[in-house]
């Protein structure tokens, strides 16, 4: 009975965490700018991550390792310290994108710019991390991120051609705007398939305690939350190709995406857009900084767990504590939170090969998973995935520079 | 030309929804104003190399007529005139439809 609750819990959650900031810009920006023909980057990336957050939470049920512990213990610290370089800067860049998205949030409920609520929401997020436990950052956020459910209740009402829609899960190549379309390609990618999702979720499953006993619970988690998360994503996507497409809407700034829901649920839509990024972006600031700090006190050996009182583990509390107050800096600044977003998720994907390669390696080490280890289909798909991201993104990062 | 249709409509649908109060005043001003502004920094931009299927005076004074729709749009909010405020609507909707021929228009001769 307590592992149903678990599951329930944990789809539930997983569903109302789906959705960020970066997830929402680059569904809606494919949608405004290719109707339906960008779907398939988000199956993709939804399903690559089924695959990713199922062995995230694997190698922690049976070697009670998390992946940056393992990492570091199998490939010794000069290879740990590359790949801890690499996945902080870009998790930070995903942490301005984040707060800086529940700074526009208010700014478009209130009149007040994003940078005047830097400060405010940076010490929420901080406040949230040091008095709260594990379940409250886990749990909390995202069931108010449940809100995001707006986005499927909008795509029905406004009646989409289901049909032409389910064409766009097949790959296509543009008729123009090539380098922009592989661009939106990969920042879907790299929006859906993010590394600190991994990071946090192994390390959720060593705060929960998780044992071999709950590899079916994982595995229940892993694909129906994702898959209806995904969904999520896909609804952002189809709302975006009915609303904006048709008037030739690009999505640049935060205020033109915020009209998404106003045309199908024009009572409530613009406060439903609000209140979804709002807690959405929230939800993932926390994880972010988690992730971050996970990061971290693993990689060094510290004491670390949400659960514990800061005195019990300083060091991992005074590294949210810089993370969160550095990343509110660029935000005092101005800096354009949905522009932070846009190339942190593309650098997400030219970075996924740091993040993923060795993962695969563990996933196949005997030493770690014993009879769990990774099959055949889970290498595949996950290897061909990230394949695929890397080099879009080498090729369609430098032609959108040069194209815009 | 594609940046350019993309804020006239974007300050169209955003007039469109305070006419029928489904955006907050403040939102609807602000995003109006923001349109203005990135209409005027495109505008100056595509007219420092206009395209040569275009005549440029006449892009000029539609950019122009537009970006002056929707600060009055802009101002209509704050005022709550709506009547007046759908005549800038009306107006702004006119223009993007010849800011859309002019767009085909060079499209035709590429």
């Amino acid at each position: 009975m307590k592992k149903v609750l678990q599951i329930t819990l944990g789809i539930v959650t997983s569903v109302g965490g789906f959705l960020e900031i970066g997830s929402v810009t680059t569904a809606a920006q494919a949608g405004a700018a290719f109707r339906y023909q960008l779907l398939w980057a988000v199956l993709l990336g939804t399903i690559c991550l089924i695959f990713l957050v199922e062995m995230s939470g694997r190698l922690a049920a049976v070697s009670k390792h998390t992946i940056v512990e393992a990492t570091r213990e199998r490939f010794g610290f000069p290879f740990f310290f590359i790949v801890l370089i690499g996945m902080v800067a870009i998790s930070f860049l995903v942490l301005v994108a984040e707060l800086g998205g529940i700074g526009l949030s208010l700014q478009i409920l209130t009149g007040i710019g994003f940078p005047w609520w830097a400060i405010p929401v940076s010490f929420i997020v901080w406040l949230l991390m040091w008095k709260g436990t594990f379940g409250l950052i886990e749990n909390g956020a995202s069931l108010l991120g449940l809100v995001t459910l707006a986005f499927v209740v909008a795509a029905v009402k406004l009646h989409p051609d289901w049909g032409t829609a389910a064409h766009g899960l097949l790959p296509s190549f543009p008729g123009d705007q090539k380098a922009k379309y592989w661009f939106v390609a990969v920042s879907i990618l790299g929006a859906s398939i993010s590394p600190y999702l991994m990071y946090f979720y192994s390390s959720g499953a060593i705060e929960d305690e998780w044992d071999e006993t709950y590899i079916p619970v994982n595995r229940f988690i892993a694909t129906f939350g994702m898959s209806l998360g995904g969904f999520l994503s896909m609804a952002v996507l189809v709302v975006a190709a009915l609303v904006f497409y048709p008037k030739g809407i690009d999505i640049q700034k935060f205020e033109q995406a915020s009209m998404l829901l106003t045309t199908a649920l024009p009572k409530w839509g613009f406060f439903l857009f609000a209140m979804s990024m709002l807690f959405a972006c929230l939800g993932a600031a926390l994880e972010i900084s988690l992730a971050i700090a996970y990061f971290f006190a693993q990689g060094f050996g510290w004491n670390w767990g949400e659960d514990l009182v800061p005195s019990r583990d300083s060091r991992f509390c005074f590294t949210y504590t810089i993370i969160i107050m550095a990343a509110a800096i660029p935000l005092l600044f101005g800096v354009d939170p949905i522009k932070v977003t846009i190339i942190s998720m593309a650098l997400t994907s030219a970075a996924l090969p740091l993040a993923i390669v060795p993962f695969l390696f563990l996933m196949n080490d005997p030493i770690y998973l014993g009879k769990h280890r990774n099959g055949w289909v889970s290498n595949t798909v996950v290897a061909i995935v990230v394949l695929i991201s890397f080099v879009l993104a080498v090729i369609s990062i430098p032609l959108e520079i040069i194209g815009s | 030309m594609d940046s350019i249709q993309s804020w006239l409509a974007t300050a169209e649908l955003v007039g469109e929804a305070w006419l029928r109060h489904t955006t907050p005043d403040k939102y609807s001003r602000q995003t109006l104003e923001l349109s203005r502004e990135t209409l005027l920094q495109i505008s100056s931009d595509l007219l420092k190399s206009p395209p040569h299927s275009v005549d440029s005076a006449s892009l000029d004074s539609i950019l122009t007529r537009s970006r002056v729709s929707v600060a009055q749009m802009a101002r209509l909010i704050q005022a709550k005139d709506a009547p007046d405020f759908g005549r800038q609507l009306d107006s702004l909707r006119a223009d993007q439809k010849l800011v859309k021929q002019l767009s085909d228009r060079i499209e035709s001769r590429q």
